[in-house]
């Protein structure tokens, strides 16, 4: 062997850990440092008389009620757009039919009504798992035809109708419950909604930072053919990763569903584009493997704010598209921006 | 050079680029020369590829002057870069796949004609370039549908159709066989009669002799000296390289070499490889030698099980290998390194620690948690073991130079213990004595009992390395030879399919 001193290699590179922990919380500090900003300009415009009743209970409970129902939905996303497959188009098909098919089966009972609303949710989820995960569908396209598939499956069966409880063979008590469930408030105050968004938080933050299969998710989402070359089944962590969109868009269609009192096809629309725009501005990069699901939650506050201040100054639906969609384009422009300068480097 | 002496068409004049703790380049004066091929080496990390990345404005926050044909320029963006003649040739291929060869070397420029894009002439000129490069293909093929050695060309036909002044290659040929290097030093060598000042990457020396004029050598971010190259040897360059004298020299270590540990028989995928047999042993290290396109990978890839077999059995200390995926091999300890670090070996978005324990992902788990604090000793060791620079764990894998990260792929696949090893290319593309540094991993992995299959086109390192090396030819074995037999030449002429007695 040839023979050569090596230049000694104990130099503490201390800096490069502490400025990548230290970003890493100012970044999910930051999107809640924004929602903040959010709550006191919706206070200094109440101040100057621009809008009225954003500083009350009854206003803040809304705002929470609608945060924790994006927020459910965007925690799901995220794992899709985590795992480099950019976002599950069918999310609004698959809340409407979650809920259409549970009012319809509630005259068997309430928990199997739900159980099997949730089951034709995750249905739709293992296909779109298989069909991308395994067969490698563009992940767009397909999920955009899966959400017009299952629109067809709707307006077929059910046609324009908006489906209520059948009070005539339906247990009034089960109706009572479905339509009451999530209205129910602990200490007067958190909602069952918020409630589940915070365990879904927790879990879906333990599931990506503290097991096997978020290791995994993120080498898949980060470098996939470098997945595969090291032994991890991407095929399986993609797979499931639509599985867990899918299971919080149908709980998503649960609460929506309780909520009106009705099943309908238009539950849910919409929901694709803010629970994505909430994973973005909460900080997971359309280029996958990164970002947290903390900060999702806290896209989903800054949205559920702007949303309801944005109705208080009185700008009207397709004013209010047009800003979300712009704040989108320029969180993903600076995004992809960002990681162009990355993907440049080499040798 | 003309006899009014030589047209300087580069300057850079103490130029300087710092990374978060490191300077990456320090003070740098380089200057180049219209019509001459300019080595620029130096150990990894040396600053060599961000000095070129400088020019080809991916910085902007570079000190410093830049002067390009006498002119002061700002090179800030890669766009002034290119406008101002300086083209670039990363080492990874910036094709985009799916659209055709035609369409990506006229990318920058496509001919209109009113609204749409002139079809004809994007033909014309993608042909005209690349008949400069001595490509001869239907611009309307796919990227994907050709070799890596065309879509190196190709690449290089598309810099041109920016008409650069300066060309820059960083480590072009480390990923191409012998054949192909002499057909690319031919078309560099057309490219410096056109006039171009080139500036070549290379850790290989002996290439470094042959194609250019002069060399630069850099150290720790400084230069150290810049000179014709006439008037070096190899040995000169080598001690300006590292700050001292190297002795390199090959002594084989003991072994003591076993059991068959990995048996293959009668194994075939139609179309890559046909009915081949090999045996692997215990503490053995065993080379595989053949040009490319010979069907090493696809072999290497199969024997891991990334691929499927056509026919033919595996065994590992004689039981049959009977599962299928990467995952289950991995899990009877057999790893393959691949020699595609970039796409397929690493995840240069990730840390360095990330990248590391990537393939022992599965082991690292209490309960119903992963944690990668089980893995921090292994990382800490491997980092130490093979120098790995800079030390820290949590550093971006991007922010690494090309040596260190091809030490942090060998890092990935002995963090997990591996009882069988599969090497593709191991030391591409980093210096001698990181070269030294996984040559001694090697031997010490083998040397503990371990089996490792080096498939190299690295022939002193086949040579110095390998108990036994099969040449393997069209897809099939040839020979057999004992380390008493291997020469390079012997390698060679073996390889090409010319006996020697
Ligand atoms: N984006 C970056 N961020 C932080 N440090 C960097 C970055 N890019 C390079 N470095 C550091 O700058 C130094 C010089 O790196 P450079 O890539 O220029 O080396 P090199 O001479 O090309 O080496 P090699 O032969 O291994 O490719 C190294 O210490 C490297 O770790
Ligand atoms: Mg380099």
């Amino acid at each position: 062997m040839a023979t050569a001193e090596m230049k000694p290699i104990d130099v503490p590179d201390a800096r490069y850990l502490r400025s990548s922990r230290f970003s890493r919380i100012v970044n999910v500090a930051g999107i809640y440092g924004i929602a903040v900003l959010f709550i006191i300009a919706g206070a200094v415009l109440q101040g100057l008389g621009v809008i009225n009743n954003f500083m009350t209970t009854r206003n803040f409970l809304n705002i929470i009620d609608a945060v924790a129902l994006l927020g459910i939905v965007a925690a799901g996303m995220a794992f899709v757009t985590y795992s480099g497959h950019y976002a599950d188009l069918s999310v609004p098909t698959t809340m409407a039919l979650t809920g259409i098919v549970t009012v319809e089966l509630l005259h068997y009972g309430f928990v199997p009504a739900v159980l099997a609303g949730l089951a034709v949710g995750l249905l739709i989820g293992a296909v779109n798992a298989v069909v991308v995960g395994r067969f490698r569908a563009n992940p767009i396209i397909w999920t955009l035809a899966m959400s017009y598939v299952t629109m067809g499956v709707i307006r077929l069966v059910w046609v324009n109708r908006q489906i209520y409880p059948d009070v005539q063979t339906d247990n009034l008590r089960t109706i009572a419950l479905f339509d009451g469930i999530f209205r129910l408030r602990l200490f007067n105050v958190v909602s069952l909604p918020v409630l589940l968004m915070i365990l879904i938080m927790l879990a879906g933050h333990f599931l990506m930072t503290r097991t096997v299969y978020g290791a995994q998710l993120k080498l898949t989402g980060s470098a996939r053919r470098t997945a595969t070359f090291s032994g991890v089944n991407a095929e399986r962590v993609v797979g499931i990763a639509f599985l867990l969109a899918a299971f919080t868009a149908a709980v998503g269609g649960l609460i929506i569903t309780s909520l009106s009192r009705v099943g309908a096809w238009y539950n849910g629309t919409g929901y694709e584009f803010r629970a994505v725009t909430a994973v973005v501005i909460g900080g997971v990069t359309l280029a996958g493997g990164r970002g947290t699901i903390i900060g999702v939650i806290g896209g989903a506050f800054v949205i559920g704010l702007m949303n309801n201040i944005m109705t208080l100054i009185g700008i009207g639906t397709f004013s209010q598209d047009m800003i979300r969609g712009a704040i989108f384009i320029l969180v993903v422009g600076i995004n992809a921006k960002s990681l162009r300068s990355l993907g440049r480097d080499d040798a | 050079m003309s006899e009014d002496g030589p047209v300087v068409a580069l300057e850079m004049k103490q130029v300087g680029k710092r990374f978060p703790g490191t300077i990456a380049v320090d003070s740098v004066d380089f200057e180049v020369y219209a019509g001459e091929v300019h080595a620029l080496v130096g150990e990894n990390g040396a600053g060599k590829s961000t000095l070129m990345k400088m020019l080809a404005g991916s910085f902007n926050d570079y000190t410093g002057e830049i002067l390009i044909n006498g002119e002061k320029v700002d090179l800030h963006t890669p766009s002034m870069a290119m406008k101002h003649g300086v083209g670039m040739i990363y080492q990874e291929l910036s094709l985009a796949d799916p659209i055709s060869i035609g369409e990506n070397i006229v990318a920058g420029h496509l001919p209109r004609r009113g609204v749409f894009v002139d079809r004809a002439a994007l033909a014309a000129e993608a042909k005209r370039l690349m008949s400069i490069v001595g490509l001869d293909l239907d611009p309307d093929l796919p990227i994907e549908e050709i070799s890596q050695h065309e879509a190196q060309l190709v690449e290089i036909a598309k810099v041109l159709g920016t008409n650069p002044s300066i060309l820059v290659m960083d480590e072009p040929t480390s990923a191409l066989s012998r054949d192909e290097v002499e057909r690319l030093f031919a078309i560099i060598g057309n490219l410096r009669k056109r006039g171009l000042a080139i500036v070549y990457i290379s850790h290989h020396l002996p290439e470094v002799f042959r194609i250019a004029d002069r060399v630069t050598v850099m150290r720790d971010g400084k230069k150290v000296a810049s000179r014709d190259i006439a008037s070096l040897t190899r040995e000169e360059i080598v001690q300006m390289m590292v700050g001292r004298s190297v002795k390199e020299f090959y002594s084989r270590a003991e072994r003591t070499i076993g059991e068959v540990r990995y048996r293959v028989k009668d194994l075939s995928r139609w179309g890559f490889f046909h009915h081949v047999d090999l045996e692997a042993r215990v503490g053995e290290i065993l080379g595989i030698c053949g040009l490319s396109g010979a069907g090493r990978s696809e072999l290497a890839r199969v024997l891991v099980g990334l691929d499927p077999a056509d026919e033919g059995t595996m065994e590992l200390d004689g039981t049959v290998l009977s599962g299928s995926g990467m995952a289950y091999y991995l899990a009877k300890g057999i790893a393959y390194l691949t020699e595609d670090r970039k796409s397929e070996g690493l995840a240069l978005r990730l840390s360095m620690e990330d990248n590391i324990l990537s393939s022992i992902v599965p082991r690292l788990r209490r309960g119903l948690r992963y944690d990668k604090r089980l893995g921090r000793t292994t990382v800490r060791d491997l980092v130490r073991a093979l120098s790995i620079y800079p030390t820290d764990p949590a550093v971006t894998l991007a922010n690494l130079s090309g040596g260190n990260q091809q030490k942090v792929l060998l890092a990935k696949w002995l963090a997990g213990g591996p009882r069988v090893l599969i090497l593709d290319e191991p030391t591409r593309g980093v210096d001698i004595g990181a070269k030294v540094i996984i040559h001694e991993a090697v031997e010490k992995l083998a040397g503990a009992g371990n089996t490792v299959i080096l498939i190299s086109s690295d022939l002193p390192e086949l040579v110095g390395l390998a108990d036994r090396v099969l040449i393997m030819r069209q897809g099939r074995f040839v020979r057999e030879m004992s380390y008493e037999q291997c020469t390079e030449e012997s390698l060679l002429l073996a390889a090409n399919g010319e006996e020697s007695a």
